[in-house]
């Protein structure tokens, strides 16, 4: 029989792929179920939000900023308001400050527990998403029972937060704490030695430390990656340096290290949680800002912070009116949806999904 | 490095290539040229002191009368960062590529060209990737871009 004569193939992969998490299109060259190219399409779920917040009062934009990404909105509201701050000066009370703490890290995990569920139930293994979900419910609760939101939240504000907490929410964060605690133990029963998981995973899209640095990657993939650089301990922000925590770092920069580090991460919040709980003080909850009037002086600030996808920044410039003259976003997907053809050309199909879903990367981010 | 000492080893080994501008009072932040702006990205890349080898984000500007694209670089060894502005006249900006120093600034760079419509010298891919392929009606974060009620998308009108 004469040579079979093959030849590359273009397949698109998205916008509506379910592993694809929101509406991402890559467009795959293929050589069999080898990967021999990857473009990244982006823009499908770009809503301007840089553009309306030059329009709005500096108030009017925290709501929209929760929707730059929306798994973990406290971030987004921490990182803006906290840059406001800066730039006015503003000395935010105490028991704001220990209360951001604890939804920021709240956030982390149920940002987190989504990744676990979405990352196993992309390779394979449709149960423990649920139970992923189950878990986070009970974040999704503790957040309700605060500010009545359970995904865009408008909590953390200029100068403060904008409820107080009700008097059972420790009672119910610390039993929280505790069942999440018990129910990592399943998730790494269930994984951490499972053969599949291991084979799907172990030395699947291999990033060098070389590699991701120099393409901007951050938070939990360069510390898979062997970097230990957490934005918390290294410039600390807010409170963070009074929380005694440890930055889980892995060497490969393998799927699994990637997954691993997130699990351990989840275990260091949970820590943080307990140490604000018990240190929180009695005070007033906010700083008197008058949303209409309010006019932060003229200047310029980069204001970054550690969120569950890596560093999470803003730009933000003031010309001393009520709106923002400029405000960039930069969300740590955009940087890692730019690295992934680095990663995973050279690998098949199947592991392409492996990697975007320990990759973690949600659209929104990267469209803004 | 502290903020101070990084504040004077830039005074030190810089000699006035990088003007410190007041604007910035949280982070350091500096002016450079723009005929200046590879050198001085690669300088502050390689110098074993400084290591800035990170590229957390650039941020363009429409100033009006100007615009400005800052970058901000971080050090992941010693724990320091800065950001640094380099000024574009309004007409006809153009600004040279650091993708080969920092191969993250790629899409920040494309996005810059794509919305702001500043030219990247020695860049090896601006094509459009927010906005439609067929997008005609400018750059549209520029400040006298007319947000219009309604944006023609022509594929949805055949």
């Amino acid at each position: 029989m004469s040579k079979l004569k093959t030849q590359e193939f273009m397949v698109n992969m998205g916008p509506h792929h379910p592993s694809t998490h929101g509406v991402c299109r890559l467009m795959l060259t293929l050589d069999g179920e080898k990967v021999v190219k990857i473009v990244p399409v982006i823009g499908y779920l770009h809503r301007a939000i840089e553009k309306i917040c030059e329009n709005r009062t500096y108030a009017q934009c925290i709501p929209l900023l929760d929707r730059f990404e929306y798994v973990t909105s406290m971030s987004c509201e921490y990182v803006f308001a906290d840059a406001v701050e800066k730039l006015a000066a503003i000395e935010v009370p105490e028991r704001a400050q220990y209360l951001r703490v604890i939804m920021l890290e709240l956030n982390r995990i149920a940002s987190h527990l989504i990744f676990f569920g979405t990352t196993v139930m992309d390779i394979g293994a449709l149960t423990p998403f649920l139970y992923g979900l189950r878990e986070r419910e009970l974040i999704m609760d503790l957040f309700e029972m605060t500010c009545g939101q359970r995904l865009t939240y408008n909590y953390i504000t200029i100068g403060g937060v904008s409820h107080d907490i009700p008097p059972e929410f420790i009672p119910k964060c610390r039993e929280a704490v505790k069942i999440i605690r018990e129910k990592l133990k399943d998730y790494e029963g269930l994984f951490n030695e499972n053969p599949i998981w291991l084979a799907r995973t172990k030395n699947i899209g291999v990033l060098s430390a070389e590699t991701a640095v120099a393409y901007g990657v951050s938070g939990p993939i360069l510390r898979a990656s062997g970097i230990k650089y957490d934005i918390r301990k290294n410039e600390p922000y807010g409170i963070y340096d009074r929380f005694d925590f440890n930055i889980p770092t892995y060497t490969h920069g393998d799927a699994y290290d990637r997954y691993m580090v997130r699990l351990d991460e989840i275990r260091e919040s949970l820590k943080i949680i307990t140490q604000a709980l018990d240190g929180l003080p009695e005070g007033d909850i906010r700083k008197k800002v008058n949303p209409f009037t309010f006019k932060p002086p003229a200047g310029e600030i980069y204001n970054r912070i550690e969120n569950s996808r890596g560093e999470m920044g803003v730009y933000l410039v003031s010309d001393g009116t009520t709106k923002p003259t400029r405000l960039k976003l930069r969300g740590g997907s955009y940087n890692h949806l730019q690295v992934l053809p680095h990663v995973a050309v050279g690998g098949l199909v199947a592991d392409l999904v492996a990697i975007f879903a320990t990759f973690d990367i949600i659209m929104p981010e990267v469209d803004r | 490095m502290t903020r101070d000492e990084l504040k004077e080893y830039i005074a030190g080994h810089f000699e006035g290539r990088l003007k410190p501008l007041e604007s910035g009072r949280y982070a350091l932040l500096y002016e450079v040229s723009a005929a200046d702006l590879t050198e001085i990205a690669q300088a502050l890349r390689d110098d074993s002191k400084l290591n800035l080898n990170f590229l957390c984000n650039i941020a363009a500007i429409d100033a009006s009368d100007h615009f400005e694209a800052v970058y901000s670089v971080a050090s992941l060894t010693g724990n320091h960062r800065l950001d640094f502005k380099v000024i574009l006249p309004h007409d006809n900006p153009e600004i040279e590529s650091t993708q080969e120093i920092w191969p993250a600034a790629n899409w920040y760079e494309r996005e810059m060209w794509e919305l702001y419509g500043i030219n990247i010298l020695k860049h090896d891919n601006l094509t459009r990737f927010l906005l439609p392929d067929e997008w005609n009606q400018g750059h549209p974060m520029r400040k006298d871009w007319d947000a219009p009620d309604f944006v023609r998308f022509p594929e949805l009108e055949r």
